[in-house]
């Protein structure tokens, strides 16, 4: 967050609006690492733990999501010091961005384990993929609001609405820390993306199962 | 009652000789860029089936305990793999009648940095136990596994011996219909050995089910009544233990 403030915000000067930069960073941030470390963690997750299945008969689909559990603890202490972040810049939650928390989480949550599950299925028939992964992740930051405000994109505004974490982050900036309002048709295309992505991330998973034991 | 029923069990395996030990996606792309008609076409490079096992059809009834032998790459362990449903059939049908348990490799999920008693539960865990039950018989597991002193020490610190004795303690106290052993008492000392040979007697009289893979006839003579012989993924031979080592152990003879 430190090293964000310094150099995006103070160095390339991008503009948080009313939301002092560290905060405003932060709140993307708290979310952000949530999702992507429980996605990197869900797609190594069937590789590193292949000698439990080769040898004991349970359901796969445990391990990947098993593996993010870690990183939801992660999140509630990050969130604590986001709590002091907030005390100390004195901004105040109103009652919605409270409530909103909760399915945002859930948002966080579909989506990481959407595409966890998939890379997972495709790390185990691809083995290169793991290399490319924390690659992919660091670009993907870049893609999602979380060092800089949506309003960068000017008009291609619609190109957010295709990142799940956009909706997060955006809503939980809004609702936490009380300034602006909240853009309900992104949060709902962010829902419906997360579902899209957790739908098709437990398919392919499913369908790619069987086989998992005589490649892996 | 048959507790198991094999009718044509075929496992196949693909070896392509000429691939890369394994796949990436950067070959793949390359593959595809260099020959997008291949690709479409569905045809792969030249591959060789393997057949671990082959049209391999018994039953067993409950109760009974049946040893599996034969050579390396028979096809024992993955004809225990199959049983206990860790890897698909390739053609065949499978019947299983009860909760299986299977050892295919001692200590599995083991943690050595974690203590003993940690152990015991972890892998109590995944083998399927629920942790009132490991609660239940840990005083007995412990004890089987002559592990009292240990209790309480990370298990890196204790020896490999100890490893297998507490592993194969834990799996010992599983109360399955169906227990799948492979070949893991081979680590432990003669007196554990016996120890073990003498629980697997006692759960059978209990009403349970054994397979069990082992390469020490010995073992195999003292537990088992009825024994498989496995050949290339083919039985070559089911029968009374006695008769099925003899034969084992005359062709081996023949064939050097």
């Amino acid at each position: 967050m430190v090293i964000f403030s310094i150099f995006f915000g103070r160095v390339a000067g991008i503009s948080s609006g009313d939301i002092p930069y560290p905060i405003f960073a932060y709140t993307g941030l708290l979310f952000w690492q949530y999702f992507s470390s429980s996605l990197s963690a869900a797609s190594n997750s069937l590789v590193s733990n292949r000698g439990i299945i080769q040898k004991v008969y349970f359901p796969k689909v445990i391990v990947p999501l098993a593996s993010t559990i870690g990183h939801f603890i992660d999140f509630l202490f990050a969130g604590a010091v986001f709590i002091i972040l907030m005390i100390y810049f004195h901004f105040f939650p109103t009652l919605l961005g409270v409530l909103l928390l909760i399915p945002c989480l859930v948002i966080t949550f579909l989506s990481f384990s959407g595409l966890g599950l998939l890379f997972a299925s495709i790390n185990v028939k691809y083995r290169d993929v793991r290399y490319v992964m924390p690659f992919f992740l660091q670009l993907l930051i870049f893609l999602t609001p979380v060092i800089y405000p949506t309003a960068v994109l000017g008009r291609y505004q619609w190109l957010w609405y295709l990142n799940p974490m956009s909706g997060v982050i955006e809503t939980m900036r809004a609702g936490l820390l009380g300034v602006g309002t909240i853009n309900w048709t992104l949060l709902a295309s962010s829902a419906l993306l997360s579902i899209l992505f957790f739908t098709f991330g437990i398919l392919y998973f499913k369908k790619s199962e069987k086989y998992f034991t005589d490649i892996i | 009652m048959k507790i198991i029923e094999a009718h044509n069990l075929s496992k196949c395996y693909r070896i392509e000789p000429e691939r890369e030990p394994y796949y990436t996606l950067r070959d793949e792309m390359v593959n595809l860029a260099k020959k997008p008609l291949r690709w479409l076409k569905g045809e792969g490079e030249k591959k060789q089936d393997f057949w671990a096992l082959r049209n391999v059809s018994f039953s067993i009834e409950k109760g009974e305990k049946v040893g599996l032998i034969g050579r390396n790459g028979a096809g024992k362990s993955t004809l225990l793999k199959i049983l206990s449903r860790v890897t698909p059939l390739t053609q065949g049908e499978a019947v299983i009648r009860g909760r299986v348990n299977s050892i295919l490799e001692v200590g599995i999920g083991f943690n050595i940095e974690l203590t003993g008693r940690d152990n015991i539960y972890l892998n109590g865990a995944i083998l399927g136990m629920t942790k009132k039950e490991i609660d239940l018989k840990f005083e007995r597991i412990v004890r089987f596994a002559g592990f009292e002193k240990f209790l309480d020490t990370p298990v890196k610190k204790c020896s490999s011996g100890m490893h297998v004795r507490l592993a194969f303690a834990v799996a010992a106290h599983l109360e399955p219909d169906i227990l799948l052993i492979d070949e893991v008492l081979a680590v432990g000392d003669f007196e554990f050995r016996k120890k073990c040979l003498k629980k697997m007697d006692k759960a059978s009289q209990e009403g349970r089910t054994i397979v069990f893979v082992s390469h020490d006839m010995d073992s195999i003579a003292h537990l088992c009544t009825r024994t498989i012989l496995l050949d290339s993924g083919r039985i070559v031979m089911d029968g009374p233990t006695a008769t099925v080592i003899s034969h084992y152990l005359d062709s081996g003879n023949k064939s050097y």
